[in-house]
């Protein structure tokens, strides 16, 4: 009895713990627009905003409900707060989180779930951090330097190709058949509007990698 | 090492990163601190616990290198250190690429021009902090709710989570697809980057290196390099593109479909 007790007060202290942090991390998060805006009064105009952000939110919030959904059971209470503060979740939190688990050989549903999973989080956030620094404080004298080398512009003229390529490489592969037809919609569309901006692409192969996807679920192509 | 007379990599900036880093780096201290108490307590062994600290960071440090790329890369546009926040809190590789790249379009720019106005610094700043924070609004508001229910509703149904796995990915392939067909036959809006030999080449490089290496990683059994794998393509390709800079005739590597 005692020991349940024990869990459960473990349970909700973290709760409180990682609502007051993450409350925190949003006024922290926020703190960076507004001084910079406030600090060199750049207020930018609301409609160029609304217009970037009407293309970005129904996105990012639609995935961000998904995302909460799917996650935070697997990850748990004090590896959810954490994740959702420290970001980069489906690259390294969650993949870091489930491997620990699996090495530790613990469920992601049991209270040592719960504290191999926080650990590993917390460690990767932490090592994660250090790791940016340190590489920002030695890449960034150089910055310049590579930013104007004539020999090198190429590198950066196509670096969402390369970024895209080395990061949908593994997608690709693992979802082959729900990625063809977004990229073909994605071409066709480029093909009879070339100047159609990333912005708005990406609502129409985003659409129609969702109904292509459902599509191919009916047909029980993909399960 | 910083330009300070650059608005992008001023003191203010600085600060604010030191601020944000911070308070990272002491939030996954405490729930650090705080699990490892509560193992303590309930019978795990220090030397689980330490194996977990130590095989998260080795796991950590390859993605942590992409991330880096990342910011190297949106440097170009932004100055180190805005991307050095964002991609150090909440944020994440895609989502911060595709905010910048939006707003940007909204701007008239893109990712491969340096942004020199601090208005429109500021306009970046906004979108990429609203655009991502929603996720965290949600945890903060129904996190408990959530652990709660879903557990049970997942575990009933492998079917239905399998579906939802696959809309989830899909949602990524969508984004991932946008750029993919930019590279093959897009055109930019200042013409400095319109798909052609070059873009092409440096996309199919990056999926080519991609795959070789994560196929030599498993077949030598060296599951754990495979990590290496994202940021090992991203830079092979953009190697790639300065080789065949060099090497090829102009004709080939000034090619766009665009003319």
């Amino acid at each position: 009895m005692a020991k349940v007790k024990k869990q459960r007060d473990y349970f909700d202290s973290v709760h409180i713990w990682g609502r007051v942090w993450s409350i925190g991390a949003l006024l922290v998060l926020f703190s960076m627009p507004v001084a910079i805006s406030v600090y060199y009064n750049a207020w930018p105009q609301a409609n160029l905003l609304f217009t970037a952000l009407l293309k970005l939110i129904p996105l990012y919030w639609a995935t961000s409900i998904i995302e909460v959904v799917t996650f935070t059971p697997m990850l748990g209470a004090g590896g959810a707060y954490l994740s959702f503060v420290t970001g980069n979740i489906t690259n390294l939190k969650l993949p870091c989180a489930l491997s620990a688990m699996e090495q530790a050989k613990v469920k992601s549903n049991s209270e040592e779930g719960e504290i191999i999973s926080t650990i590993a989080v917390a460690s990767s956030a932490i090592t994660t951090t250090v790791i940016i620094a340190v590489g920002v404080i030695l890449f960034s004298p150089v910055l310049d330097d590579l930013r104007n080398s004539e020999a090198l512009k190429p590198a950066f003229s196509y670096v969402s190709a390369a970024l895209f390529g080395a990061l949908g490489a593994s997608y690709l592969r693992k979802h082959w058949k729900i990625s063809i037809f977004p990229v073909f919609v994605g071409i066709v569309v480029l093909l009879i509007a070339p100047t159609f901006g990333v912005s708005t692409l990406l609502f129409v192969t985003i659409v129609a990698a969702v109904a292509g996807t459902l599509v191919l679920n009916k047909l029980k192509l993909v399960k | 090492m910083f330009d300070f007379a650059d608005f992008k990599e001023s003191p203010l900036m600085l600060g604010l990163a030191a601020l944000i880093i911070g308070f990272v780096v002491i939030e996954s201290l405490f729930f650090m601190v705080k699990a490892w108490r509560r193992g303590k307590e309930i019978g795990m062994t220090t030397e689980q616990l330490k194996n977990t600290v130590v095989s998260s960071a080795l796991f950590s440090v390859a993605p942590a290198v992409s991330i880096l790329a990342t910011v190297v890369v949106l440097a170009s546009a932004l100055g180190i250190v805005l991307p050095w926040i964002r991609l150090s809190v909440v944020g994440n590789l895609l989502y911060e690429t595709t905010a910048a790249e939006t707003m940007l379009d909204v701007l008239g720019s893109n990712i491969n021009t340096e942004v020199t106005n601090e208005t429109d610094f500021a306009a970046i700043a906004w979108v990429m902090t609203i655009g991502i924070c929603f996720g965290l609004v949600i945890v903060t508001l129904l996190g408990k709710f959530i652990i709660k229910k879903v557990t049970k509703a997942t575990t009933k149904s492998e079917k239905g989570s399998g579906l939802a796995d696959a809309i989830s990915a899909s949602a990524f392939i969508g984004i991932i697809s946008a750029f993919v067909a930019q590279s093959i036959n897009g055109k930019s809006s200042d013409g400095s980057s319109d798909a052609g030999f070059m873009s092409i080449v440096t996309l199919i490089s990056a999926i080519v290196i991609y795959l070789i290496f994560e196929a030599l990683c498993q077949k030598l059994k060296l599951k754990k390099l495979e990590l290496f794998a994202t940021p090992l393509s991203i830079f092979g390709a953009m190697a790639v593109a300065v080789l065949l800079n060099m090497y090829l005739p102009e004709t080939i590597t000034s090619f766009t479909w665009w003319g």
